[in-house]
């Protein structure tokens, strides 16, 4: 249990295809992210569909140690103001928490609430979400790095705080590269642990996904 | 007088059936990865020439622009586009027709 909110606890702040697209009326994604902390490897599998760009509903589905975890499903509404040369986006998202693992399942409810804004050089996206024994804060900040006909990068810093009920506290930070073409996304993060309290748990996270949207 | 005559009407010919490109700005479309979705709408559009740009459609990033190319002989909606495009995520501001070599010449009403 123990284990299973903490890796929880990585990936509920961040919603399918870092949070970017689709935006379109009817468009939708999946994602695949491997992740791996404390010894553990985690495979996520995600998916979102955007009605219009304010209501979005999303889901998320972990596999380790060969069997299927909980089911999450979420309901992002976004709030966008395009500009001139900038957009940004205030997002509320409850979700739900679905018992669907043979072991050590549960419900548990979210919510999360999140502002992101980008410009044609920078990204930045603050995320605090709460769930019924943990509260969160997750930050992501970075450049865009264009490098046209459609592609580019996007390098960011990553730092993430978590507070449980049971298991400690911790802050833990580090890069994260972003790599896109045309309708494919890449993301790849490492977090150092820099500040633990009442946690067993003293090493490094690593996250390699892809999305597509369409 | 017969040759040029002639001439004149294959000149006017020629205008009429001259392709149309629109440049659009564009609020909000900063990033490449989420203007897909201003490509897929405005792409579906029935008058738009997808022979031309990348199925019809120019994004331009630094400028926020969108051009478009509309087919021979049919004309703009201009309702249509703007709604493709909000539909594609982003707000639509103001359109202008352009020149033959790429300048805008006046605001579509």
């Amino acid at each position: 249990m123990l284990l299973t909110l903490l890796l929880s606890g990585q990936v509920i702040a961040h919603q399918p295809v870092m949070d970017m697209a689709p935006r379109w009326d009817d468009g939708y994604g999946f994602q695949t992210r491997v992740e791996h902390f404390n010894s553990v490897t985690t495979t996520w599998v995600e998916g979102v569909y955007t009605w219009d760009k304010s209501v979005r509903a999303t889901f998320k589905l972990p596999y380790r140690d060969g069997a299927w975890g909980d089911l999450i499903l979420g309901l992002p509404l976004k709030k966008y103001k395009n500009e001139p040369n900038r957009t940004s986006n205030w997002s509320f998202t409850p979700s739900v928490q679905i018992p669907t693992a043979s072991d050590r399942s549960k419900w548990d409810l979210g919510l999360s609430i999140s502002y992101s804004a980008e410009n044609q050089a920078a990204y930045q996206l603050f995320d605090l979400y709460i769930w019924e024994d943990r509260v969160g804060f997750d930050m992501n900040i970075g450049i865009a790095d264009r490098r046209g006909r459609g592609q580019g990068f996007f390098w960011l810093w990553d730092v993430s705080a978590l507070t449980t009920d049971s298991e400690g506290d911790r802050i833990q930070t580090g890069p994260v590269v972003v790599y896109f073409k045309e309708s494919v996304m890449l993301r790849a993060e490492y977090k150092a642990l820099v500040y633990e309290r009442d946690s067993q748990w003293s090493r490094g996270f690593f996250s390699l996904g892809i999305g597509v949207v369409f | 007088m017969i040759i040029k005559g002639l001439a004149l009407f294959i000149a006017l010919i020629s205008t009429s059936a001259m392709a149309q490109d629109y440049v659009i700005k564009v609020n909000g479309i900063v990033c490449d990865f989420c203007t897909l979705g201003v490509t897929k709408k405005v792409t579906k559009l029935p008058f738009i020439d997808r022979s031309k740009y990348d199925k019809g459609v120019k994004v331009e990033i630094e400028s926020q622009k969108v051009t478009i190319a509309v087919k021979d002989g049919m004309a703009l909606d201009k309702d249509a586009l703007f709604a493709a495009i909000e539909s594609g995520g982003y707000n639509p501001v103001e359109i202008w027709q352009l020149t033959d070599d790429g300048k805008p010449i006046a605001n579509k009403p």
